[in-house]
């Protein structure tokens, strides 16, 4: 061991590094950016959980004591005096069916005008809740809350009647607007890892792609011939986007007959969101190319590209949990749409129309992508 | 219609270097035409503009009397890049199928691409990836890839660097058969021993045409014997009528 060796070789690596002021520049504040970003999330309140009420409880008298008591209006207000996390409101049918197919309600709990008298009449608390369902953690927190409501609403019937010092048992009799019971955690992620895999490895492959064809001379090459920019973009997209659609194919089947994820949409809906993924992230992934020299700099974007956007893009922070002003942020990211769009498809059943705006958003950003790149086609291997 | 290539008062300037400097040239077609000149001389810069791969900033460039830029009068011709410029993970025979369609050939592509294939005595390793190729192969396979699609004209960027005294022998075998059928070959280097070959040379140096004649021609108004010192002696002469350095080889 020659440490004058080691030292040599050692001073030549930090040399090549800081002549790469890039990667320097990128090794310093890309790890500041995500973990502002990611701080920013993990630290923002959650925004409360919606609950609907539709109060039809007409109240019942208890028999000894003859008190009147609305089982109902109690359970209602020992649910909103719960936490701050829960906000309860009261509304017609109507309004509340309307608000959780939105998914602006986490549940709807329904009072039917004999509440409290099958209530004093079973001695049991029959409690119909119907779930918006798509996120199960939200489904599991509310089932916890509502139980203990329910608990302190029924200790109250005891204290009044007096004779039976035994808690009632609770039943919730729990429906789902989408998704089922046995909806876990994987059933919310699935939708956004099949989305995010597609983005993240046709967006790695484009941009090495297109780096060895400017580095290897072969881009000036094409560019000699009458082959034109429009053609060369069109190309690498319909070759990356049926490398992706593949990849989907085999990604989705696994999720769905191997992991059995849930999944209720229709199968050509995803592949449409599949697709305009594809050609976005083959599009950025030219465009980016240009910034850079090497692979070794291609690998740095990812933290950029692909990691801040999945901060941002609700796969596990929802964004009405973000502060407001980083809500707008998050719609400018096109993983946002691609992720809100695959979760309504899977999860929701919901058909194209349905999610039209984020397919059109998708659509839109594919566009501005595909100009980009054409723009930095033009820009030839040494110009 | 007699020219394949006409430039007339060319200037490119890069953000530091004045690469072409008011150059005028004029190309016959159908013989092989030599650009000399030293690195940096502005060899490529002349090939690139030729081919529209980059717009003069001022004066004319016309090919095959088309003006340039112009993406249609590129099918009618090849280019050679000084670094071979091939697709690695493809086989030389699909890098040269590609670059026959791609450079609109009409035609049987399978046809051209086993002729240019033969002529460059790539027929055994015609399956193989360009990555398992040695250097002389893959410039073999690059001047191929050049001339699959028949072109008219054909501008070769340092073709023979790094290729050894006997591939470079049928190289120039290669190029006079081209020329016996009418195709116009430009050739840039910097090895003069090469620009005796030439039917025609330009001495090239700081963006300006120096001298411009047949080999034994730029010897004689030299008075040198040879054409090393027949560029240094040129090379003088235009320094001392401007300010610019003395060449060097």
């Amino acid at each position: 061991m020659s440490t004058k060796r080691i030292l040599t070789l050692a001073r030549r690596v930090i040399q090549q590094l800081a002549a790469d002021r890039r990667t320097v520049a990128l090794i310093l504040i890309v790890p500041l950016v995500v973990m502002t970003v990611a701080g920013i999330l993990i630290r923002a309140e959650s925004s409360p959980i919606s609950i609907g009420i539709v109060m039809n409880d007409e109240g019942a008298v208890i028999p000894l004591g003859s008190r009147a008591v609305n089982l109902g209006q109690n359970l209602s207000d020992n649910l909103g005096g719960l936490n701050d996390s829960f906000r309860v409101e009261v509304m017609d049918a109507e309004t509340a069916r309307a608000r959780l197919d939105a998914g602006d309600l986490d549940a709807v709990i329904s009072l039917p005008a004999d509440f409290s008298a099958q209530a004093v009449q079973t001695r049991e608390l029959n409690i119909p809740v119907e779930y918006e369902g798509s996120n199960p953690m939200t489904a599991r927190l509310l089932e916890g809350m509502l139980t203990r409501a329910a608990v302190q609403t029924l200790a109250g019937l005891t204290l009044i009647g007096g004779l039976d010092l035994t808690t009632p048992p609770v039943h919730l009799q729990a429906t789902y607007r989408y998704g089922s019971a046995d909806f876990d955690t994987m059933d919310y992620l699935a939708p956004v890892f099949i989305g995010l895999f597609v983005f993240l490895f046709v967006f790695i492959l484009t941009s090495v792609a297109f780096l060895r064809e400017r580095s290897a001379g072969t881009l000036e090459r094409l560019q000699a011939t009458p082959i034109r920019r429009a053609e060369i973009v069109t190309g690498y997209m319909l070759g990356f986007a049926l490398f992706a659609l593949a990849q989907s194919l085999i990604i989705l089947g696994y999720t769905i007959w191997g992991l059995n994820v849930h999944y209720t949409g229709s199968l050509a809906v995803i592949f449409v969101v599949e697709f305009l993924l594809a050609l976005m992230a083959v599009n950025l992934g030219i465009f980016f190319s240009t910034f850079a020299r090497n692979e070794f700099q291609v690998v740095q974007f990812i933290p950029l590209v692909i990691v801040t956007q999945i901060l941002l893009s609700g796969a596990l922070w929802p964004i009405k949990d973000m502060p407001a002003w980083l809500q707008p942020v998050a719609w400018l990211m096109p993983l946002t749409h691609a992720n809100r769009a695959l979760r309504d498809v899977m999860i929701k059943g919901f058909d194209l129309a349905q999610i039209a705006p984020f397919v059109l958003a998708l659509a839109a950003f594919a566009a501005v992508f595909v100009a980009l790149a054409a723009q930095t086609v033009r820009r030839g291997a040494g110009a | 219609m007699a020219y394949a290539v006409e430039i007339t008062d060319v200037h490119k300037r890069f953000k530091a270097v004045h690469a072409l400097r008011g150059l005028s040239l004029h190309i016959e077609r159908g013989i092989t035409y030599g650009l000399l000149g030293p690195n940096g001389a502005g060899k490529t810069t002349l090939i690139r503009i030729m081919l529209g791969l980059l717009p003069p900033d001022s004066g004319e460039v016309r090919v095959l009397g088309t003006r340039m830029p112009n993406k249609a009068v590129l099918r009618r011709l090849g280019y050679m890049p000084q670094q071979a410029a091939l697709y690695d993970d493809l086989t030389v025979r699909q890098n040269i199928e590609f670059f026959a369609v791609v450079g609109g050939l009409n035609g049987d592509v399978r046809r051209a691409a086993d002729e240019a294939i033969a002529l460059v005595d790539l027929s055994e390793r015609a399956t193989s990836r360009v990555r398992e190729l040695s250097g002389g192969m893959k410039q073999r396979c690059s001047l191929a890839c050049a001339l699959v699609h028949q072109p008219e004209v054909l501008l070769l960027d340092e073709p023979t660097v790094g290729v050894d005294p006997q591939l470079r022998v049928q190289f120039w075998q290669h190029f006079r058969h081209l020329n016996e059928q009418g195709v116009t070959l430009i050739v840039s280097s910097h090895v003069m021993d090469e620009a005796e070959r030439c039917d025609r040379l330009g001495f090239i140096r700081g963006g300006l045409l120096l001298a411009e004649g047949t080999a034994s021609e730029l010897r004689q108004r030299a008075g040198t014997a040879t054409l090393e010192e027949a560029f240094l002696q040129f090379a003088e002469e235009a320094a001392a009528g401007s300010q610019l350095p003395v060449a060097s080889l």
